[in-house]
């Protein structure tokens, strides 16, 4: 149910989940925060169920982190997190899953465009992508990427984008998602541009 | 390592504070032919005597320059076999690391690694420390050439250019002179063989020593084949 976009454009990526988090008929929270910063420069925004969620974003966040401390400050790149990511959930397929849907967006200094995206399921797939969507989403709303992406896109038309996928939401779907969260990840590192419901308001 | 009878170390503190396992062990390396490594601003470059018993030994099947992942390679002084192990371990460790991440281990990863492997002898049951001292030639994850060089306990140190087996107090001495910060990869592999052949016994050719290099600008460790030294060797006399 849970929805998440990613595009990536020159410069960096942007990222943007909803903001609910229910389970069968009940809402529990309007204002969830379900873009997970892994390291300075990277983000995952997740679907799944909230348990899977943290577990499996604190566990490769902090892998991450270890690994920054163990090898003298030196950062892992983006497709190096995203395979990473990617082997732990293959590890724990066959024994207990974690039911997570991912796009994981990265900068990096060294590559072409700085931003890479990667889209990862909860069947240890891995795909670099341009732009992408997890959940009911994509029904909706890969054909407005799919016209829209283009090669040397800036950050504000890549935001544009997925504003234009939430308002499709807005009008089509059938599950009221009326909060979403917006972070870019790009030089600078991981910022939020935008959300409906601050998720620190307790 | 360690069967139920011999799960003590075969390694112990004498009296005096020292591991005489381990002392034996650099004795083995003292022993061993000269190796030596420069690392350049642009590149490194390791080189070891490949002169071998007699005459009759055919030196091609002789490999002591190791290539370990795409971007590093190993040299070694002293015992040759326990040397082999060792590049076993690190290729494997290197393919680990791989399947982890789909990128290839930086040298200075390889380097913690393998010297965690050489450590664990002097502490495991029924076991004996590698006789061997390496030299690891690499271009790290920042791109910085590095060289490393690695003992039998397991401690590692960067170096900017050094020597390891017989006459390395000479060859070390040879290379403190002649040794320049802004040195560049073609002077080191020059300045590399000049001091190889400083200790050299008899005459250095193309056969029987081992140049490995790696470059800044590619990234790949090769080793020089035959032809390439001599052209070095020509241009050194």
């Amino acid at each position: 149910m849970d929805t998440v976009f990613g595009v990536a454009y020159e410069g960096g990526v942007v990222l943007a989940t909803d903001q609910t988090n229910a389970r069968s008929i009940l809402m529990y929270q309007k204002n969830l925060d379900k873009i997970t910063q892994l390291s300075s420069h990277s983000a995952m925004g997740v679907s799944g169920p909230n348990s899977d969620l943290v577990n499996f974003t604190e566990y490769i966040s902090k892998n991450l982190a270890l690994y920054e401390l163990s090898n003298d400050g030196l950062k892992l790149s983006t497709h190096a997190q995203a395979n990473f990511a990617r082997g732990e959930l293959a590890r724990a397929l066959r024994k207990g899953p974690y039911q997570v849907n991912i796009l994981l967006g990265g900068y990096d200094e060294s590559t072409k465009t700085g931003g890479s995206l990667y889209f990862l399921d909860y069947l240890a797939s891995l795909q670099k992508v341009n732009y992408g969507c997890q959940g009911y989403a994509s029904n909706f709303c890969l054909s407005i990427m799919d016209r829209e992406w283009r090669e040397g896109m800036t950050e504000e038309e890549a935001v544009s984008t997925v504003e234009n996928c939430i308002n499709e939401l807005h009008e089509r779907f059938l599950i009221s998602q009326n909060n979403f969260i917006i972070k870019v990840v790009d030089k600078d590192g991981v910022k939020v541009v935008k959300y409906g419901a601050d998720p620190a308001d307790n | 390592m360690g069967d139920s009878a011999y799960s003590f170390s075969l390694t112990t503190f004498s009296r005096t504070g020292k591991l005489l396992q381990i002392e034996y062990a650099l004795n083995a390396v003292a022993n061993g032919r000269t190796s030596l490594g420069i690392c350049a601003a642009d590149g490194v470059v390791i080189a070891t005597d490949k002169k071998l018993s007699s005459t009759l030994v055919d030196t091609d099947q002789v490999c002591k320059v190791e290539k370990i992942t795409k971007g590093s390679g190993f040299v070694y002084s002293g015992v040759g076999p326990d040397y082999r192990v060792l590049v076993r371990k690190a290729r494997k460790s290197s393919q680990a690391y791989y399947r982890q991440y789909m990128e290839d281990k930086p040298v200075s990863q390889l380097v913690k690694t393998t010297a965690g492997v050489m450590q664990e002898y002097t502490q495991s049951g029924g076991v004996r420390p590698f006789g061997v001292s390496l030299l690891v030639a690499g271009v790290d994850g920042d791109g910085t050439p590095r060289l490393y060089q690695v003992d039998p306990s397991g401690a590692y140190f960067g170096w900017k250019a050094t020597a390891i087996g017989k006459n390395y107090v000479n060859a070390k001495n040879f290379l403190e002179k002649r040794y320049q910060d802004d040195m560049e990869l073609e002077d080191a592999i020059h300045t590399a063989l000049l001091t190889l052949r400083e200790g050299f016994e008899g005459e250095m050719t193309n056969k029987n020593i081992e140049v490995g290099v790696v470059s800044k600008s590619d990234g790949e460790f090769r080793l020089l084949s035959p032809e390439q030294i001599q052209d070095y060797l020509d241009e050194a006399n």
